[in-house]
């Protein structure tokens, strides 16, 4: 069966069936199957961009998937966990209605909240009351470096990411959908 | 197009300028100048304006410039106390919008994060502030000088310490890359902003205010995707150098992507921000293997939960 038909009944039955991890998911960028989240570990497959994947379990930066008829780790970037298919394309009103759909709690915390809009933010005034209790609750460096040290958080060199070469991304912005 | 900006900001600081005694207009007239030469080196065939040729009407300097109380004009830097005061602007505005949720050991707790991340920025002199804001609106600001704020309503979604670390990394890139200033550079006020936000008188804030406009308004217009991007590679750095695992702001943009299209929580999010599929695209793109190696911590036990 080609992963891409899978019926909505049957990923409804894997959901409620079986562990919470898993889930469907879509392969952002054509990336390789490890048979362990380690890219030293031997390659199971590879997942085309746009595929069709089922998640079973996540570990750091590592997903466990399985594309058609192959099973491996998956790099997290490599994979958008949900039923949003690939970006950002007009399918995003479908699927918004098909998540809400199989997953109920949803549809609840969505009913009655509404969010900021422009509007609120156009109209709004400067709040010296609100800004003085900010300023009350800063933290000095010392203060913030003690409280990492508590929990075992020890500063580490990382080297900063560079810029993709360009034309990897398509052009969208969710403002038309 | 820009040399028209160019020309009505050099008019409207000669206007200040007479008034608090400075010659501003000679001293734009030099940025000006300085700015249509190198144009002038790519574009050959640039038309001469008023603002490039050196006016008579203005008669020259006789008193030295203290280019660091003019906020350096047009095309210079800020100092962190200038960016400071516009982003307190901005900051009073947002919260006139939205208030700070009544909750002094969240507010703090998001400090003590917020700063220990801040720290790997290398940043130096700023004033770190972090609010968490009363709203079921999902979304995260900053603005100038060190200010950010985190919805409640994002904040409910994050199951750890390392995903706060990785949304304030975001918003702390936001800062340290002075994306809102450069957004405000664009606009032919900002020569003026920088006098005004370098003068020491009590009463500039309102003139800081005047200028900038609505604060809050700015923010919801947002910036643009490629400073987004940015955020998210160097939110994403400053976490696991912060000795968080790197892959919290992930672990959010996944959770994000999984909400329904239609949810009104997270309409100015998408409004202002790429889709959350589209930056994790993006930073897969950059990260690839780098982080293969960084073994960081999640603290799910330590990370505030709101009631």
């Amino acid at each position: 069966m080609k992963p891409d038909f899978i019926p909505a009944a049957l990923l409804l039955l894997i959901a409620t069936t079986s562990s919470a991890l898993a889930a469907s998911g879509t392969v952002l960028r054509t990336d390789k199957l490890y048979s362990q989240p380690s890219a030293t570990a031997s390659v199971a497959g590879t997942a085309a961009k746009g595929a069709s994947v089922t998640v079973l379990a996540k570990q750091g930066g590592w997903l466990r998937v399985t594309a058609g008829k192959t099973t491996g780790w998956m790099r997290l970037l490599s994979v958008r966990v949900g039923a949003g298919g690939l970006s950002s394309s007009g399918l995003g009103d479908v699927v918004g209605a098909a998540t809400t759909r199989s997953d109920p709690s949803r549809v609840v915390a969505v009913a009655g909240l509404r969010g900021l809009n422009e509007e609120d933010l156009k109209k709004a005034t400067f709040n010296a009351d609100e800004l003085a209790r900010l300023d009350k609750w800063t933290v000095t460096a010392a203060q913030s470096k003690s409280f990492a040290s508590q929990a075992g958080l020890v500063a580490v060199q990382v080297p900063i990411l560079v810029e993709p070469k360009p034309a990897q991304t398509p052009q969208s912005s969710w403002e038309n959908n | 197009m820009k040399i028209k900006h160019i020309a009505l900001a050099v008019s409207m600081l000669a206007l200040s300028g007479t008034a608090s005694g400075f010659d501003l207009g000679k001293l734009l007239e030099d940025s000006v100048n300085q700015e249509l030469n190198k144009n002038q080196k790519t574009q050959p065939a640039q038309t001469t304006t008023s603002a490039s040729q050196p006016s008579t009407a203005t008669p020259p300097s006789k008193q030295k410039i203290d280019v660091n109380q003019l906020g350096f004009a047009l095309f210079g830097d800020y100092t962190p106390e200038q960016e400071s005061r516009i982003g307190k602007q901005i900051s009073g505005d947002l919260l006139g919008a939205v208030p700070l949720v009544h909750d002094d050991k969240l507010q703090r707790y998001v400090n003590q994060i917020g700063n220990w991340v801040a720290l790997q920025s290398g940043s130096k002199g700023r004033v770190w502030h972090f609010g968490v804001l009363d709203t079921e609106d999902i979304n995260a600001f900053a603005a100038p000088g060190g200010y950010v704020f985190v919805t409640k309503g994002l904040y409910r979604r994050l199951n750890n310490e390392a995903e706060l670390a990785g949304v304030l990394g975001h918003e702390i890139a936001h800062v340290t890359q002075r994306h809102h200033l450069k957004v405000l550079k664009q606009s032919s006020l900002i020569g003026a902003l920088g006098q005004v936000a370098g003068s020491q008188v009590k009463s500039s804030d309102q003139a800081v205010q005047n200028l900038i406009g609505n604060g809050a308004e700015m923010l919801a217009r947002g910036l643009d995707k490629n400073a987004e991007f940015e955020a998210d590679r160097i939110g994403m750095v400053y976490a696991a150098r912060a000795g968080y695992t790197p892959w919290g702001l992930p672990d959010v943009l996944q959770d994000l992507a999984a909400l329904p299209a239609k949810d009104e929580r997270t309409s100015l999010l998408y409004k202002t921000h790429p889709h959350p599929a589209d930056r994790l695209t993006e930073l897969g793109e950059s990260v690839g293997g780098q982080f293969d190696a960084i073994q960081g911590k999640d603290l799910p036990g330590r990370f505030y939960r709101i009631r």
